[in-house]
């Protein structure tokens, strides 16, 4: 009886979720129907059920295939330089911004901030040729005018990997401040009125209170990172990376995009999303589980 | 306050609701709609002589649709429409699909099953070899025999068998007019300045780009180029293919190494030497630092265009063009003089390059299509030499003149007259390029398109890109190996003529074994192997 009233009064809440859970339903979990292709020869003409079943056998020819390593390889260790470079780098700026005193001047740089996440890494790729190259780049070009050697930004693997961290941090760390600073805007304005009248120097003030008030939101986006550390992005590697520097700029997606569909190799790519998926849902679990027992903070 | 908040929360859950309505409208709405033309199409296919059927055509979509015409509705669709289609009491409908991700929209429709057109295509060989292996295509034979005469008169039996997959014909290939693929060019007025002679072998091609760079004729102040390079086929090809060694059938059969459309030469006896040249070139600064980064020859055809670059290999007609590559070189450098030269010899002193197969893309008819027999009959009639002369040349007297038997372009021709052909090779898929006369008229009609201006050089070009070719071995059956590792390959084929070009010379042997381990751990021993199996099956026949 009091299930009804209740329903009666609040079904506008239900009735709005209709259209998420919808969304949800049609793609995300109706293309898992599909995940069974992984254990079948994978036949487009008879589609997805007429196709015949062959158990691990996909399995066992992607964890004999050497590539299959090498990108796995380069995936864990670009996203972990990620990690170390570019996740700092928002929180950094973040507590850099809410210092700032003149409100304008803040808006304008976050606003120039923010530009770089809404250009496309195919635009950023044109941009980098043209910034990086060895014998027509802005960068080399400036340099040997000044008599130095050229770098092979783009052409050497380990010079490769510090183009590649750097561009990822310019593209996103201006877009990844949003979170801390709305966080920010949460943390008692009389907390840091008190620790001035104590006198707290700023970076006490900051160690003490900005800091802490933000670890919620620090401990939800290393959490959600790793447990994307086994997935990575097609856009970035693809257009950043090239036949020089293979080695590092071949990973599991752009793999999965020259076998499974430039060869049409269906079977094999779904293995290997099939394989990202339980090893992230791994990472994730038991990232959570480390936080949970460090920290106090988890989001699951 | 309450009351307002209460009354918004009201409002915002009704047009939810509305939305909600309106969207399962249309989608019921969407699937009647298709529910019926299901139906429409049901009924088409009892192909009942007095009813109109539809023919649907795949079409290339490059983005370039002139106005007023849309990629589905254009002079040449009318001019089927009209001549081919309302006559056979057919509704001719053309589905664009956007040539830069053409294989993987074909593959969306393909696995569709009901909404594919009734004629698709692809240059892609292992596509069609996958589709044919999986049954998802219509043997043509008999179609082709019944509906067919001009088209068998047209292909030819060499051409066809190209459309056969394990001895069946599952394929119309398109025919190729001609099989020139590569020449070199340099520039001739570094040449003169330097009192040097045209490099007739690659030794002398050597030492031809030390003193461009070393004297830098061009005047670029230390920027020049001498030899243009890039990570496409047609600028490392052909000094690769000087490099190999004269080989016997067995080799060509067991050793090649069919990655997507092209041979590869990764196993043959000279593969090795002409990387070893490909780093002394790299190493001595003679070819483009960045080389392996232009994917799409930009940063070649800038420096070309800029003057830095003193010699390169290209596609035969790709310099020529009105507007193109030597046409704004010399709008910068008025005196630069682009001549076509075929420098690299091999150990037999010819100047050995490959060229095309005879065939150009696999015309299909997908087995789920109800009208076969009409896709056939639409090709044969664009096999009639007239329709294909009027839909690749347009009208005599607007879009050209006979002259000597040989459609010639009029390229003062207005705007809007030019604009009706503006994808007649995507239209005209039987033929890939002009089918006038013979050999010569082809050939003669190949430099017709040409600004008058540069037409003699290209006459040239065309004649180089002819000069020593070998064929493409062409095995009867497909070697599964290729199949699947293609692609792969040929991205480990890259990589290790960049890795080694790149290495420092004392590293080079290292480098070379490396990748070339690499290369034959990722299929190459798999292709390898097949080969040399499906050679001996055949020899012992």
């Amino acid at each position: 009886m009091r299930g009804t009233v209740y329903l009666r009064r609040y079904w506008q809440l239900y009735a709005l979720l209709v259209l998420p859970l919808v969304y949800f339903i049609i793609f995300k979990y109706g293309p898992m129907w599909g995940v069974q292709i992984a254990f079948k020869d994978f036949n487009f003409f008879q589609g997805i059920t007429g196709s015949e079943w062959i158990g691990l056998d996909a399995f066992r020819e992607v964890f004999q295939t050497q590539d299959f390593y090498k990108t796995l390889r380069n995936t864990l260790m670009l996203n972990l330089l990620d990690l170390v470079v570019s996740f700092p780098a928002p929180l950094i700026l973040a507590i850099m911004l809410h210092e700032l005193r003149i409100q304008w001047f803040k808006r304008l740089s976050q606003t120039i901030l923010y530009i770089p996440h809404f250009i496309s890494w195919v635009i950023i790729g044109g941009i980098v040729y043209q910034v990086f190259g060895t014998q027509s780049g802005m960068i080399n070009n400036m340099l040997m005018a000044l008599g130095f050697e050229s770098v092979p930004f783009l052409t050497e693997k380990n010079t490769w990997l510090i183009t590649y961290l750097a561009t990822g941090v310019w593209q996103s760390a201006g877009w990844g401040t949003i979170l801390y600073l709305a966080a920010l805007t949460g943390i008692n304005k009389e907390l840091f009125e008190a620790a001035e009248v104590d006198g707290a120097g700023r970076f006490k003030r900051i160690w003490f209170i900005t800091l802490p008030g933000l670890k919620t939101t620090i401990v939800t986006l290393l959490i959600i990172n790793l447990g994307n550390m086994i997935s990575i992005g097609f856009d970035r590697p693809f257009v950043i990376g090239n036949k020089a520097v293979m080695d590092y700029s071949d990973v599991l997606s752009t793999y999965v995009y020259r076998t499974g569909l430039e060869s049409g190799q269906y079977t094999l790519a779904t293995v290997v999303g099939l394989f990202q998926a339980v090893v992230g849902l791994v990472f994730i679990l038991g990232a959570n589980y480390a936080s949970k027992k460090l920290t106090d903070e988890s989001i699951i | 306050m309450m009351a307002a908040s209460k009354k918004t929360w009201g409002k915002l859950a009704k047009l939810t609701l509305v939305m909600l309505m309106v969207g399962t409208a249309v989608l019921s709405g969407c699937s009647s709609g298709s529910g019926s033309s299901t139906n429409a199409s049901d009924g088409d296919s009892g192909s009942n002589d007095g009813k109109q059927v539809t023919l649907k055509v795949e079409i290339f979509d490059r983005g370039n649709t002139p106005k007023p015409y849309t990629i589905t509705d254009s002079y040449l669709t009318r001019y089927i429409q009209d001549n081919f289609g309302t006559p056979n009491n057919i509704k001719m409908e053309f589905v664009p699909v956007p040539r830069s991700e053409e294989i993987k929209k074909l593959n969306v429709l393909m696995a569709s099953g009901g909404n594919v057109p009734d004629i698709v295509f692809t240059y892609d060989t292992p596509t069609f070899n996958r589709y044919a292996e999986q049954g998802g295509l219509t043997e043509l034979t008999d179609l082709i025999n019944e509906h067919g005469p001009n088209l068998k008169e047209f292909l030819d039996e060499d051409a066809m068998s190209y459309g056969q997959y394990m001895g069946k014909q599952f394929a119309v290939p398109g025919k190729r007019a001609f099989l020139g693929k590569y020449s070199s060019f340099i520039r001739a007025d570094w040449l003169e300045k330097l009192g040097m002679d045209v490099p007739q072998t690659t030794d002398e091609l050597y030492a031809v780009l030390k003193a461009f760079k070393e004297k830098d004729p061009g005047e670029t102040g230390g920027k020049v180029i001498p030899f243009g390079m890039t990570i496409e086929p047609a600028q490392y090809d052909p000094l690769i293919w000087s490099f190999i060694q004269p080989t016997t059938e067995e080799q060509k059969y067991t050793l090649l190494q069919k990655l997507g459309a092209n041979d590869y030469p990764t196993l043959l006896p000279g593969f090795k030497d002409a990387l070893q040249f490909f780093n002394k070139l790299y190493n001595e600064g003679l070819i483009s630092r960045d080389f392996s980064l232009d994917e799409d020859k930009k940063q070649l055809t800038q420096d070309v265009t800029n003057g830095l670059t003193g010699f390169l290999t290209e596609d035969y007609p790709n310099m020529y063009y009105a507007d193109g590559t030597y046409d704004t070189l010399l709008k910068n450098q008025p005196d630069a003089k682009l001549t076509p030269i075929d420098p690299f010899t091999n150990s037999e002193g010819k100047h050995a390059k490959p060229e095309y197969a005879p065939n150009g893309m696999y015309i299909m008819i997908p087995k789920t299509s109800q009208h076969a027999a009409e896709a056939i009959k639409y090709l044969n009639w664009m096999a009639d030499p007239d329709n294909l002369l009027a839909l690749q040349n347009g009208v005599e007297g607007e879009n050209y003149e006979m002259v000597d038997g040989i459609p010639v372009m009029k390229t003062d021709a207005p705007q809007e007259v030019i604009d009706r052909l503006y994808n007649s090779g995507d239209i005209a898929i039987i033929a890939n390029g002009n089918f006038v006369g013979d050999e010569t008229q082809n050939r003669e009609k190949l430099t017709t398109n040409f600004p008058e201006k540069f037409q003699d050089l290209h006459r040239k070009a065309v004649e180089i890109s002819a000069t020593d070719t070998f064929k493409p071995v062409n095995f009867d059956r497909p070697i599964e190996a290729e199949a699947k590792y293609g692609t792969n390959l040929q991205a480990k084929y890259e990589e290790m003529i960049v890795k080694t070009a790149m290495a420092k010379p004392e590293d080079f042997e290292k480098t070379f074994e490396a990748t070339m381990k690499d290369y034959m751990v990722s299929g190459g021993q798999a292709i390898l192997d097949e080969r040399t199996k499906v050679y001996q099956e055949m020899q012992s026949k």
